[in-house]
């Protein structure tokens, strides 16, 4: 038995080891600060150029969480990601930050699968070595990240429209545009003027804070304009197989109008199975359903005739000095899809973040994040100037309504410009609407 | 042959760890660098480590259950889950959204563990009544009914897509999850997950070698042998059944906490079919019944993927990127999964383990081997 018991003494000094190395202090490390120039870095900046950047600026690396392979917005996230990529390079070809640092957001980009444990996975594999993110996808997904995103200073531009990003993020998701609660508004406030006041509303879409959100929207109107709405909740094709049973919720119900917030492949699914099965009412989209290759499935001619979506900015053919931007980006190709805008758009807060904080000298996370209360974001002209920060105070409350075009560039065109629908004008935004 | 014992008089001093000298110094020497190896890697392959000795843990408590007792278990995913989320909500914000009782780690850690057993417990009689495949079947329904409780209980688990956070390394009241210094070295979280998983891992392993070891897992071996011929000894095949499932599903259940906190989140999809086979191919490749073989068999398990990541760089037909080229790594990912799984069951069924045993035995007879 001495054997034995020698060896349970050295697995004893082991986990004493182990449990000390907990219990000895725990004190924060201080990050590594080294000045370069007057400008304080710290994380996510070096002084070596970036690969294939010019040789007299150092670094920033901004890492990128998205859809990029099997999620359902994947269609979506690519472009999204080739416009961010585009836009930074054209900030790098225009001097970079405060010329001393090109940005690169290639290095650091992982895919989250639109999986919020996936998403965890990644950022901490990344975070380290990033300043801050240049896209975090999805809302369940962003809203899991958050907490390390709090603890580790890092600012995030969202590719999620959460009503919350203007109150539960303390400052650190540079949203832009309305949110998916504003959008359900706006929304329902065009249907009522288009069609008719509705007497039934259905709100379909995903589990957490995106359909959570579309839907609060929609009860929130329902409320103020008295029409009965009700929620039926879906998830992607890939959990739960096909969308059956939002299209007889559909029939049974038989509302006038169903918001949907879902990924386009079930867009398409429940707008097309509603139609065949006989259904006659409309159909508004979040600005994340639609996808023109939905067009060429068999859904197409029923999505032609029966849906419209919500949009925060005009479409990749619109026309403003951040369009004309985008398109000699791209050599004036149309993308595959507007998430190409939506990177475009989204990528200005940060870009006015990452020049204040410049500007201030402290381009560590700790400076940055500072910097966001006294950054106002110009998107030149796209969207009116957005100040970052503050809870609440700013939010945008205009969209338009974009309708499935398929000789528009990116397959939709502008049907009713930039408007606030009276419902969405009177509402004042003072929590997160899903949490309300 | 120095340091062997000169006689062994029980099956239990024969099945004893550490027995020889040699063993002894060669495990010491494999502590040494185990522990000083987490201050030469970066966070990512701390955390890749830390993994793979936690799966080792539930790959042990497999091993007891399908190794040891011969009762095949595709079920291992759901106790995994059952731990995690106890530990989780154990764990939990009090104030937050989900259930949560905001208890230590000394806490979560075992009620995690305990949760598991006593479903471990509760569903143990199936195999009391099933054999082979048929409880194959039967457990693999486990994983189906798990897999939509997660999804639905939202309270709990925060539901499917969403998800929640992981049970946070808070033990004895000294926060792990933060960078803190000993004696002028800088340990970051990874680093201390290392190290907590190590000495969890050692502690489970030399238990599971000391029950498999006594009367108990003599009584194992002799119900996976031949159930009947093990009845007619005396020995009470629903008890050891029942022992069996327990103890399996609390190394699960501890091992599914631990790993919910390596990622820090976990969302319902993760405890599918898909991991049960995880840890059955860890069993298999490494070497069922056998405790080195199924560590092996863990590491080799977990680290594949991170192995299989560097392949495109060697092949140029074979591309990282998700869709286009001949192959993917995650395609070749899971094809090597099977392929290891047909190869290992037909040339070498003791798994890693007997091919160590081979290696070893060519050495040791050294140069008269053949």
């Amino acid at each position: 038995m001495s054997k034995l018991s020698r060896g349970s003494a050295c697995v004893t000094a082991l986990l004493a080891l182990a449990l000390g190395v907990g219990t000895c202090g725990a004190d924060e490390d201080g990050g590594g600060d080294a000045a370069a120039g007057k400008v304080k870095v710290g994380a996510g900046i070096t002084s070596e150029p970036c690969p294939g950047g010019a040789a007299d600026r150092g670094c920033i690396y901004l890492g990128i969480l998205s859809d990029l392979t099997s999620g359902p917005f994947a269609q979506l996230a690519v472009p999204i990601t080739d416009a961010q990529e585009d836009f930074w390079k054209r900030v790098n070809d225009q001097g970079g930050i405060a010329g001393k640092y090109d940005v690169n957001v290639t290095k650091y980009t992982r895919d989250n699968k639109y999986n919020p444990q996936e998403h965890v996975a990644k950022l901490r594999e990344i975070e380290p070595k990033i300043l801050a993110l240049a896209q975090s996808l999805g809302t369940p997904m962003t809203l899991a990240g958050l907490p390390l995103m709090k603890r580790g200073d890092l600012v995030a531009v969202p590719a999620t429209w959460w009503s919350g990003w203007s109150f539960d993020d303390d400052g650190l998701v540079l949203e832009s545009g309305y949110s998916y609660c504003g959008e359900a508004l706006n929304g329902l406030d065009y249907a009522a003027d288009e069609f008719g006041k509705p007497n039934r509303v259905l709100a379909v879409g995903y589990p957490g804070d995106y359909g959570g959100d579309s839907a609060a929207g929609a009860k929130i109107w329902g409320e103020a304009n008295g029409v009965d709405v009700a929620a039926v909740k879906t998830a992607p094709n890939a959990a739960a197989g096909n969308q059956d049973a939002v299209v007889s919720a559909i029939k049974r119900q038989s509302p006038d109008v169903v918001l949907l917030a879902t990924g386009p492949a079930e867009m398409a699914e429940i707008v097309g199975k509603a139609v065949a099965g006989g259904f006659t009412g409309e159909f508004i989209g979040s600005v994340p359903t639609f996808n023109p290759a939905v067009l060429k499935s068999q859904a197409g001619r029923a999505i032609l005739a029966k849906y419209r979506f919500v949009a925060p900015w005009g479409p990749f053919g619109s026309d403003s000095a951040a369009h004309d931007a985008m398109s000699k980006a791209t050599g004036g190709k149309a993308p595959a899809n507007d998430g190409y805008t939506f990177g475009w758009m989204w990528s200005y807060p940060l870009k006015a973040l990452l020049d204040q904080a410049a500007k201030d000298g402290d381009l560590t996370r700790a400076g940055v994040r500072e910097a966001v209360q006294k950054t106002t974001a110009t998107y030149e002209g796209a969207l009116p100037d957005h100040k970052l920060g503050g809870a609440g105070e700013n939010v945008v409350k205009q969209a338009l309504i974009a309708k499935p075009d398929p000789k528009a560039p990116t397959g939709a065109s502008v049907q009713k410009q930039f408007f606030t629908g009276p419902t969405a004008e009177k509402q004042e935004f003072t929590e997160a609407c899903s949490k309300a | 042959m120095r340091g062997r014992p000169a006689l062994v008089t029980s099956y239990e001093a024969a099945q004893a760890p550490l027995r020889t000298t040699t063993t002894r110094v060669w495990f010491t020497a494999l502590l040494l660098f185990l522990i000083i190896l987490p201050l030469q890697l970066d966070a990512e392959l701390n955390s890749l480590m830390a993994t793979a000795f936690l799966s080792a843990i539930g790959a042990i408590g497999l091993n007891l259950v399908t190794g040891w007792a011969g009762q095949v278990s595709l079920g291992h995913a759901f106790f995994i889950g059952v731990g995690a989320y106890t530990g989780a909500v154990v764990a939990g914000d009090p104030d937050g959204e989900l259930a949560g009782l905001g208890l230590d780690m000394a806490i979560w850690l075992p009620a995690a563990g305990l949760a598991a057993a006593l479903v471990g417990l509760a569903v143990a009689p199936l195999a009391t009544r099933l054999r082979g495949l048929y409880l194959a079947i039967v457990t693999l329904g486990l994983v189906f009914l798990g897999g939509h409780l997660f999804r639905e209980m939202t309270s709990v688990t925060g539901g499917a897509g969403i998800g929640r956070e992981a049970p946070s390394l808070v033990l004895f009241g000294v926060d792990l999850e933060t960078t803190s210094s000993i004696a002028g070295i800088a340990l970051d979280r990874p680093m201390k997950l290392y190290l907590l998983s190590l000495a969890l891992l050692i502690v489970l392993a030399l238990l599971s070698k000391n029950l498999t070891r006594s009367a108990v897992g003599r009584a194992f071996a002799a119900v996976r042998d031949r159930d009947l011929a093990a009845e007619t000894m005396g020995v009470d095949l629903t008890k050891y059944k029942l022992i069996a499932f327990t103890v399996s599903s609390f190394y699960a259940g501890i091992a599914g906490a631990m790993l919910a906190t390596v990622t820090g989140f976990i969302e319902p999809g993760t405890y599918d079919l898909l991991l049960s086979i995880q840890f059955l191919a860890m069993v298999l490749i490494g070497g069922a019944g056998t405790l080195v073989g199924v560590l092996m068999g863990a590491a080799f398990v977990s680290l594949l993927p991170r192995i299989v990541e560097e392949v495109p760089r060697l092949l140029p037909f074979i591309t990282a990127e998700s869709s286009g080229g001949f192959l993917t790594t995650f395609q070749l990912q899971t094809m090597i999964y099977g392929a290891l799984i047909v190869v290992f069951l037909i040339v070498e069924p003791r798994g890693l383990f007997g091919l160590w045993v081979r290696v070893r035995n060519y050495f040791r007879a050294w140069p008269f081997s053949y």
